[in-house]
């Protein structure tokens, strides 16, 4: 089998190292190019039209971002390219965010913070902010390091701790069921069963 | 800084006090005891697998005249080519180097100004997480000073640990960027310090610099 080539569009480093994670998982031969992004959403809006337009000449991109605040993913997708998504471009949307996929492995994840299962949502599509959600959780925390590195200081502004990318990427690649996640949210799954059967098609 | 090290009979003299720009770090290096120096040079190996994957064997040696060098293994010269010394490593290898060694010794309070010179901007970005995790054991408190917009736009930098800097006619306004209500509002939505001060210490009335220089 030859392998697949293909460049990456992501928010950020979580979102990079849940797409690397699903890529090895798939068993197939994908070989990442370059990675655009992790500057948040808007670059990503801004560049999407360009990365269709090289999907058309026979580039292979793969698009993740998070649904956030929009409606839903096909008219966030419309939106960004106002065209039909070619289809050597894989545009895939977190509902809400990459962390409700983390969040739909309920027993690893929990077993990773050291909390229980039971305090686990059992939709993480359905939550309106999935970000404050695993903070929150891992406020309960019986791990101080981990607690420390992922929650925000009492009083902070800022919106994840020290060492958020740094832990939940320990996470992702060496604790997280992906197999468990896919039967929890069915933004990961739609995103896993394109990437099972991807074949780019080459420009003549 | 690099050229220190590299080219130290450029810089030759009686130096500093406390050698702010590491012109004797080969010296400090040496003259660590050895047990600490082997298990500090390990764990900077370790580090430097993320920027410099191909240097491994990092260790230190003196040359016949008994001058101190840093040494390394490139995995992807040929066999046999032999090790590189330290005026052979790219400026930013030797920064990352100073910077870990600097990290891991002591537990005084550490002032690092603009660490990310030299550095590729996939580095630099890592930096905050970096120093939280090399301080964490040790609570110690370490001040940067720094231009880098990809070392600020870490969100899990709180506006309460930045010192804004805010030029004007009449000299440098220092502020804690989290008393600006502005600024509070903006980072707690989720935006990163580089996107809501980093703007607001540039120099005022830059637009005109291109216009002065005709």
């Amino acid at each position: 089998m030859s392998p697949i080539p293909v460049h990456l569009a992501v928010e950020d480093d979580l979102s990079e190292l849940v797409i690397r994670r699903l890529l090895l998982d798939t068993g197939r031969d994908y070989s990442v190019g370059g990675v655009f992004g992790r500057g948040g959403f808007g670059y990503l809006k801004s560049r999407a039209r360009n990365w269709n337009a090289a999907a058309a000449a026979g580039k292979s991109i793969l698009l993740l971002t998070d649904l956030d605040h929009h409606p839903c993913p096909p008219g966030l997708i419309e939106e960004w390219l106002d065209a039909e998504p070619h289809t050597n471009l894989i545009f895939r949307v977190a509902v809400r965010e990459v962390e409700s996929w983390l969040l739909a492995d309920r027993d690893g994840l929990a077993d990773f913070l050291g909390i229980g299962v039971a305090v686990m949502p059992s939709q993480p599509d359905q939550i309106p902010d999935p970000k404050q959600s695993l903070v929150n959780l891992a406020r309960r925390s019986r791990r101080r390091t981990l607690r420390e590195s992922i929650v925000p200081r009492d009083g902070s502004t800022a919106v994840q701790g020290p060492d958020y990318n740094g832990c939940l990427g320990d996470f992702v690649r060496g604790h997280w069921n992906r197999n468990a996640a896919l039967g929890g949210s069915p933004s990961l799954e739609g995103a896993w069963s394109r990437l099972m059967v991807f074949e780019p098609t080459w420009a003549a | 800084m690099p050229q220190l090290l590299k080219h130290p009979e450029a810089f030759k003299g009686p130096g500093l006090s406390d050698d702010p720009f590491g012109k004797n770090f080969l010296e400090l290096v040496a003259r660590t005891p050895e047990t600490k120096r082997r298990s500090r040079l390990k764990a900077i190996e370790e580090a430097l697998q993320l920027a410099v994957p191909q240097l491994i064997n990092l260790s230190d040696v003196k040359d016949e005249t008994g001058v101190p060098h840093l040494e390394a293994t490139y995995t992807h010269w040929r066999p046999g080519a032999g090790r590189q010394r330290e005026d052979q490593f790219s400026d930013g290898t030797l920064r990352l180097i100073g910077l870990f060694w600097t990290l891991l010794d002591g537990d005084a309070p550490l002032l690092l100004e603009e660490p990310e010179l030299s550095l590729h901007t996939a580095i630099v970005k890592k930096l905050p997480s970096l120093f939280y995790r090399m301080q964490r054991k040790r609570k110690r408190q370490i001040f940067v000073s720094t231009h880098s917009w990809e070392m600020l736009q870490d969100k899990g930098i709180g506006g309460e640990e930045v010192v804004m800097l805010e030029p004007n006619n009449e000299g440098t306004i220092a502020t804690v960027a989290s008393k600006n209500s502005d600024i509070r509002k903006l980072l707690s939505s989720g935006l990163s310090i580089a996107e809501v001060a980093l703007p607001r210490t540039a120099p005022p009335n830059l637009e005109q610099l291109s216009l002065n220089l005709e």
